[in-house]
């Protein structure tokens, strides 16, 4: 449920919404939900200081009722 | 460049307004469908009420059980608010200074706030001398000025955010 508030969230706030993938990733000390977006949208995902990231961070976490890592990756990487 | 200007400033204020209310309504109407998305996903139920209030869009989600989108502080509603605010200027391609609220919550800390003011005022006055308030953030500080002012006292901010803080002076 978490991943697909996170992918709703997301493209909701960016220009390439079909562009906008969620993964998660699970690992010894909980888990990390990877968002990959367009290269054009990642500035708005971040937003001024990463005050994006944090909101999405805060939204997430709290639907999740646990700490919840949040990165945001630019589509081209990585692949 | 002028001449648009000028034609704009000739609208009549009926007209502005109009197109204010209209603009606010088309704010609201991508910010419900924002949140809306995120309570059907989330599986959580509430009510999205959708208005205008002191000319800005104004979202009032009733659920009853949605404290975890509030937080302790706010920090998670004010997320969310900030959320909605980028969705609707995405979507309109205009900044937005939408307001959302959470089961009451800004409605009740409103009214804290606006007795604090009162409280604040009376020694202010009584005393003759300023008295400086705790960090606020622009939501709290702005319902502390608007009282201040009903009062007929003056205030002013000082300090940078997250330490900024209103003070209330002596008139």
């Amino acid at each position: 449920m978490v991943d697909e508030a996170l992918e709703h969230l997301v493209k909701g706030i960016v220009d390439n919404p079909e562009d906008v993938s969620v993964n998660e990733k699970t690992h010894r000390r909980g888990a990390t939900l990877e968002v990959r977006v367009n290269p054009e949208d990642i500035g708005k995902v971040i937003g001024r200081n990463g005050r994006t990231a944090r909101s999405l961070r805060t939204v997430v976490s709290a639907l999740a009722g646990r700490s919840v890592r949040v990165d945001l990756i630019e589509t081209d990487e990585e692949r | 460049m002028s001449e648009d200007l000028k034609e704009v400033g000739k609208e009549s204020p009926q007209e502005e307004k109009k197109s204010l209310a209209a603009r606010l309504e088309e704010e609201g109407d991508v910010a419900a469908d924002y949140l809306e998305g995120l309570l059907d996903i989330a599986d959580l139920d509430g009510d999205i009420e959708i208005g205008i209030e002191n000319d800005r869009a104004s979202l009032v989600i009733e659920g009853g059980e949605l404290n975890h989108l509030v937080g302790k502080s706010g920090e998670v509603l004010d997320a969310l608010q900030e959320l909605t605010r980028l969705a609707v200027q995405t979507s309109t391609g205009e900044r937005s200074r939408l307001m959302l609220d959470i089961d009451g919550f800004r409605a009740e800390k409103r009214e804290s706030l606006a007795e604090l003011a009162e409280k604040t005022a009376e020694a202010v006055k009584s005393s003759g001398e300023s008295i400086k308030l705790q960090p606020m953030n622009a939501f709290e500080r702005k319902i502390i000025h608007d009282t201040i002012q009903k009062i007929g006292l003056t205030s002013e901010s000082e300090g940078e955010d997250p330490d900024r803080c209103v003070v209330v002076l002596p008139s």
